[in-house]
């Protein structure tokens, strides 16, 4: 299977304070993957590198098969959409600016464009919301917003950074189908989430960050072979190495 | 618990400034004081006018009924003063109301708050003024009383329409620039044509004087004025104290009923179907991110604002200046006020270029377009517009006031102008996205602070003496350094644009990644 992403000896600071430490992944195309770790692990930061947003220190990215450098990074950007958090949106457009703006710099067809709009909107239940400026939005709606636009311009890449914060219980199901069908198209999906029971449910291969390193990666053979015995949950708590600290609340 | 939060708002008010904005409110603060020994001074100059032997004898013609009408038409115009400066910032609604989720109990800070409102230093200058004023005139004890009250009164009115019309203009902008234009024109025309024909007004003026002083008592600042010049009576006092307490007592409650409905429903936004015609015309003329950009710049609702004045000050003070028979006015004052124009927007639009779209930027440092040609095009945007505003005045100025100069002298005074205010602007950013921190602009808001707006006025000013002040045999030499000034500042301003493209995405988006 060809790899979508192909990170080798990733290095990323933050004036000094090393984010990402040599970090190697690989991920295949058209699957879904989930990126797990506790706050401060590196997930967003590895999402802003791959969108072009970070630059890095050391390490070398393959998406698709092009190196991300300066050379190929149009091209790379124009196959990946992103939904970051908290999203970034237009907040002077209307919803259905903001979504028209996007898809124009995407040089996305035109012609049935606004219908396809509507109809993921309405799917989503911000149709009514379409012609509202986006800083009127709460926070779910603006989530919903950001995801339509990214599902809209037809990525082949997509980066979905905790895309279920804030989002109705409904609408991450709704979410779900729409990135399952993504994937049918051959859309390599790449979500980072707290929600481990919405990654154990959704995603094929799971990586868990830790300290910005790859601690576990778990594709679809070593997970049922793992999960025989423990949830992902226990299997998550083994590679962070959490020490529930439960007796410093003893006094309560 | 009151203490705590004078506290806490005293603290997120310092800890949004630097060094230099702290010098820049130490100034605010001397400009205070200075402020209300003006106003408190003019007051009291006005008052005495009459009584005073010396100025009896210099102004022969100041019968009583004239006193009468300078003290109305003074206490009106300090009334229209107050209503137009009345400020409402510190509130802080949106900062404060986090303290309900921590408990603080709902009346209490709503109580607090309408409290911190009402006293602004400016509103309280201005309150005092008033009393200043007015108790310098009591003729009998019990107007004491009555005047306090109706100063309070008038305070919480003002406080409370100001609300109320800001909210108007919010949502009828377009309606009410129009309304303020032609009504600002029609009272400067007014003055206009006073000031030229004083004389014959005042001849015709003044066995009419009685009339006029009839209707100005009724207007607010005379009906102000009354409380202690007529003679009403200890038990017509008694009432009004009680009724003026009753209305300024019911208006405070309604006033803290709105502030407590504020801290509950910050999300009371309206949520109605916005169309953007302005978007659609700045994409068509602009492009898609030079559009975007000045859109942003246009919709906020202070720079709508400065529009609004830089509308107003053309259409009122040309025409007012024309008829002055000063030739400095015309030949230095109408230039300068005209070529501030394109300079102000020119700091609309350049003075904090990403305050307007903050986190934005990181999603179009996402779209797969070239960073610095979206950059780029910003910043040609941002000349454009105002290059445009530069050549229609120009030309309005060659076409209907020719006597301020000649084309050529016009045209280079204006670039010279232009382009040095431009470096300016230059300069200034290009601290400031090397900080890419808060400075005299803050970067989350793209609001010019009054401050700086006061520097600005300051250097337009004095740059309109240096350049279009008449120097007669000299002019030649002046055309020359000014045009060999505007090719090297052309040179200048053409080779360092790329320097300001680098530091804004390399300093300035790295800090919004950080904030994200």
């Amino acid at each position: 299977m060809d790899r979508a992403v192909d990170i080798n000896n990733l290095t990323k600071s933050y004036e000094e304070v090393p984010v990402l430490k040599g970090l190697d992944l690989e991920i295949p195309e058209g699957t879904i993957f989930g990126l797990i770790g506790p706050n401060g692990a590196g997930k967003s930061t590895l999402i802003g590198v791959l969108t072009g947003l970070l630059n890095f220190e050391q390490g070398e990215i393959n998406i698709h098969g092009l190196e991300l450098n300066e050379r190929n990074e149009l091209k790379i950007k124009r196959s990946i959409a992103s939904v970051l958090q908290p999203p970034l949106l237009f907040e002077q457009f209307s919803s259905l600016e903001f979504i028209e703006y996007v898809c124009e710099v995407y040089e996305v067809e035109k012609e049935g464009l606004i219908e396809k709009a509507y109809s993921l909107l309405e799917y989503f239940d911000i149709k009514d919301f379409a012609k509202i400026k986006v800083n009127k939005l709460s926070s779910g709606s603006r989530k919903k917003l950001a995801f339509v636009t990214a599902v809209l311009v037809n990525p082949k890449l997509l980066l979905l950074d905790e895309p279920f914060e804030s989002v109705d219980v409904i609408s991450i199901e709704r979410m779900k189908v729409v990135i399952r069908r993504l994937k049918a198209k051959g859309t390599t999906i790449i979500i980072t989430s707290h929600i481990l029971e919405v990654v154990e449910n959704l995603c094929d291969d799971i990586a868990i960050l830790h300290k910005g390193h790859i601690k576990a990666y778990l594709d679809s053979v070593s997970r049922k072979e793992l999960q025989k015995d423990a949830s992902l949950h226990e299997i998550f708590e083994k590679y962070v190495e959490v020490d529930r600290k439960d007796d410093m609340v003893d006094w309560l | 618990m009151f203490y705590k939060l004078l506290t806490l708002n005293w603290r997120i008010f310092i800890s949004n400034l630097n060094r230099f904005q702290l010098l820049l409110t130490i100034g605010y603060i001397l400009f205070l004081g200075i402020m209300l020994v003006n106003l408190a001074g003019t007051a009291i100059v006005v008052v005495m006018l009459d009584s005073d032997p010396w100025m009896q004898l210099q102004l022969p013609w100041l019968t009583p009924e004239i006193y009468a009408f300078i003290l109305l038409v003074f206490a009106n115009t300090y009334w229209v003063m107050h209503f137009s400066f009345t400020n409402m910032r510190l509130m802080n609604i949106e900062e404060n109301r986090k303290l309900l989720g921590f408990g603080f109990p709902l009346n209490r800070l709503a109580k607090y708050l309408t409290l911190i409102g009402f006293f602004h230093p400016v509103n309280i200058i201005y309150n005092l003024t008033w009393l200043v004023f007015l108790l310098i005139q009591v003729q009998e004890f019990y107007q004491v009383p009555v005047a306090i009250m109706t100063v309070s009164l008038n305070y919480v009115l003002i406080y409370s329409i100001k609300h109320r019309f800001i909210r108007v203009v919010e949502k009828r902008f377009i309606a009410v620039v129009i309304g303020l234009l032609i009504l600002v024109f029609v009272l400067f025309q007014a003055i206009s044509f006073f000031t030229s024909n004083s004389a014959q007004i005042f001849a015709e003026m003044i066995p009419q004087v009685e009339t006029v002083n009839e209707f100005l008592m009724w207007l607010p600042g005379g009906v102000l004025v009354q409380t202690v010049t007529v003679s009403y009576g200890l038990q017509m006092a008694v009432i009004a104290f009680f009724f003026l307490t009753l209305l300024t007592g019911l208006i405070v409650i309604d006033h803290f009923n709105k502030t407590k409905e504020g801290l509950l429903n910050p999300g009371l936004r309206k949520a109605e179907e916005e169309s953007s015609k302005l978007w659609v015309v700045l994409k068509t003329i602009l492009g898609k991110n030079a559009g975007k950009y000045y859109f942003y710049v246009m919709k906020h609702p202070y720079n709508r604002l400065q529009v609004l004045t830089l509308a107003i000050i053309p259409v009122v003070y040309v025409p007012l200046l024309l008829n002055v028979d000063f030739e400095i006015a015309q030949t230095i004052l109408i230039p300068t006020i005209l070529a501030g124009i394109p300079v102000a927007l020119l700091a609309m639009g350049m003075a904090n270029m990403y305050g307007y779209e903050n986190r934005e930027f990181l999603l179009h440092l996402q779209f797969p377009l070239n960073l610095e040609k979206q950059l780029k095009e910003r910043f040609l945007g941002v000349i454009l517009v105002p290059l445009l505003v530069f050549y229609l005045i120009t030309v309005f100025e060659l076409l209907v006031i020719p006597e301020i100069g000649s084309p050529l002298q016009i045209f280079i005074a204006n670039t010279f102008f232009f382009l040095m205010f431009m470096l300016l602007f230059v300069w200034s950013s290009y601290f400031q996205y090397q900080k890419a921190t808060y400075s005299s602009f803050s970067y989350k808001h793209p609001i010019i602070p009054q401050k700086v707006t006061f520097v600005m006025s300051f250097l337009i000013f004095s740059m309109g003496y240096l350049v279009f002040v008449p120097l007669n045999g000299l002019e030649w030499y002046r055309l020359t350094i000014m045009s060999t000034v505007i090719v090297v500042m052309g040179v200048y301003l053409w080779r360092h644009m790329d320097v300001l493209v680098n530091l804004f995405k390399n300093r300035v988006l790295m800090r919004l990644w950080t904030e994200l």
